[in-house]
């Protein structure tokens, strides 16, 4: 059942649902509301499944298809299952107010792109590189950005599960520069690393709601009040 | 064709279809939205019919009204009719395309906005000057967006003429998927919504003097003034659909102006307004309207997603 396809078609796949991964990177500084900001990192974690399996699909790895599937049941379905739970049971649904306003994030957040697309434009190597370059490249620059933009949203947020979204889409750009560098890394490492993100919302999971009954807010700036 | 009748001829089918189709797109829009919110809501023609209605009746024009007051419907029905002259409708090549570019577009748009803040101000009302100030200030956040996109559009085709960028447009079949195209037709949604005053920007139906903004504007007009200036906003918000569509989906586009092409043309032209405005009445039933404060969170949104899609469309 072999059928032939379009190797540039799935090239354009793989950019049009990286840069639709920005984008909705981008919709994660400006939204205020918790279960919007989980439903989206939910959707983008899908997409990057998206991405895998496509990748996975148009270059014959099969063991993407098996890190596409592991995309798909942690970060996509688990994990905003566990911090929808979460925002439900601390009662807290909305950011008060991050310490930047949302036109001035959005615009750091481009800002944020565009250096993303610098570092990713001095890789750019066809001449060399001549098959892996072509995808690599457009991908690689998203990667970078949502790897930036997730750690300005750690720095801007007050909120501890704003903090936890900002690290997991951090962890999405690092999972996205994974695959579209090297095309997989052996399946036991995947495997690992998705272990180690369900533990770790686990964790910070408990922690907030600890955060929270201590202090009746989940504003770490707050944790300042512990010095003794 | 060459001589000066014919040529008038030529631009005669695109200057019917402004007039006649504009009223038409914003009633179905209203009539979909009514249906999608499970109301009967008006005819799809009661535009055509409130349009006929204020044309008849009588004006009022204010004892304080200068001379401004009378000119400003006239220039805003003719900057929208000549502006829409200049897009690519049915035929790739538009009637008025060699007199200017998407740039003429803009700015003619911009000068109709600017002499209908003009007339909004003239009367010294106080509703007048708070729907102005509130106008121009939500159309100089969404310009610099516009702006972007239409430069991410134009680099791609080389070409800031809107036919060289519907022919450039036809040419390659698999350019809508590119990034910086899909993330440029975001932001011209994004900045369509704010410019044709549809939900989360404004509301066009209601006179609530907190939140509204167009109504503000031409509250103390009536009779056939007030029926140019709706006209107008009618052509204004077919032709920016008409651009969005025709620059990043131009299928259907046909090359010349003969009756068979003007007969095709039109229904594809039709069939792909009906799915814009389909997602428009989308948006609008599934958004509350923003507050007046939060509109320039949408607008930076929209402003940044141009500046990606120029930084995507210039290194790749």
């Amino acid at each position: 059942m072999h059928f032939s396809l379009n190797p540039e078609f799935g090239n354009r796949m793989v950019t049009l649902m990286a840069a639709l991964v920005l984008v909705l990177q981008l919709a994660m500084t400006a939204q205020r509301w918790l279960v919007t900001n989980i439903r989206i990192f939910g959707l983008q974690s899908f997409l990057l499944a998206a991405i895998a399996a496509t990748i996975g699909v148009f270059n014959n790895s099969p063991h993407l298809l098996a890190a596409a599937g592991l995309t798909l049941g942690v970060k996509a379905i688990l994990v905003p299952i566990l911090l929808e739970r979460l925002v439900a049971r601390i009662e807290i649904r909305q950011e008060i107010e991050p310490l930047l306003n949302a036109p001035v994030s959005v615009l750091i957040g481009g800002g944020l792109t565009l250096i993303g697309y610098i570092v990713a434009a001095s890789f750019n190597r066809p001449d060399q590189v001549p098959g892996a370059a072509g995808l690599g490249h457009n991908t690689l620059a998203v990667a970078i950005s949502l790897f930036l933009i997730g750690f300005f949203t750690m720095i801007n947020r007050r909120k501890a599960l704003m903090q936890v979204l900002g690290l997991l889409s951090l962890e999405n750009g690092v999972f996205l520069a994974t695959i579209s560098l090297t095309y997989g890394v052996p399946l036991m490492v995947e495997v690992g690393i998705f272990f180690d993100v369900l533990v770790g919302v686990m964790v910070l999971g408990i922690l907030i709601y600890r955060i929270r009954e201590t202090f009746e807010s989940m504003d770490v700036s707050r944790l300042r009040r512990l010095r003794g | 064709m060459s001589t000066m009748p014919g040529a008038l001829l030529a631009n005669l089918p695109q200057f019917v279809l402004l007039l006649a189709v504009s009223p038409l797109v914003a009633g179905c829009i209203r009539t979909l939205k009514a249906r999608l919110q499970t109301r009967r809501g008006p005819d799809v023609v009661q535009p055509y019919r409130d349009l006929y209605k204020l044309l008849r009746k009588g004006m009022v024009i204010p004892d304080s009204a200068s001379w401004l007051f009378s000119a400003v419907p006239y220039i805003v029905f003719l900057t929208a009719i000549v502006a829409g002259l200049m897009i690519p409708t049915i035929s790739v090549t538009a009637p008025l395309g060699l007199f200017g570019g998407v740039l003429a577009v803009v700015y003619l748009l911009g000068l109709g906005r600017f002499a209908l803040a003009l007339g909004g101000l003239d009367t010294g009302s106080s509703f007048g000057g708070l729907g102005s100030s509130r106008e121009m200030t939500i159309a100089a956040l969404a310009e610099p967006a516009m702006m972007l996109a239409i430069f991410t559009v134009a680099i791609g085709a080389n070409s800031t003429s809107l036919s060289e960028i519907a022919r450039a447009a036809i040419g390659q079949q698999w350019r809508f998927l590119a990034p910086s195209q899909m993330l440029a037709f975001a932001a011209m949604f994004l900045v369509l919504i704010a410019e044709t005053g549809r939900i989360p920007v404004d509301n066009p139906a209601t006179h609530l003097e907190l939140t509204m903004i167009h109504e503000a504007m031409i509250l103390e007009y009536s009779g056939p003034y007030l029926a140019l200036i709706e006209w107008g906003a009618a052509i204004k918000q077919l032709l920016l659909m008409t651009l969005l569509l025709n620059s990043f989906f131009p299928f259907g586009l046909q090359p010349d102006w003969s009756a068979a092409s003007i007969v095709t043309g039109l229904a594809i032209l039709l069939l792909k307004l009906l799915a814009l405005g389909c997602a428009i009445v989308l948006v609008e039933t599934s958004n509350a309207k923003l507050r007046l404060f939060r509109v320039p969170e949408l607008l930076a949104i929209a402003f940044t997603l141009g500046a990606l899609a120029l930084i995507a469309g210039f290194l790749f």
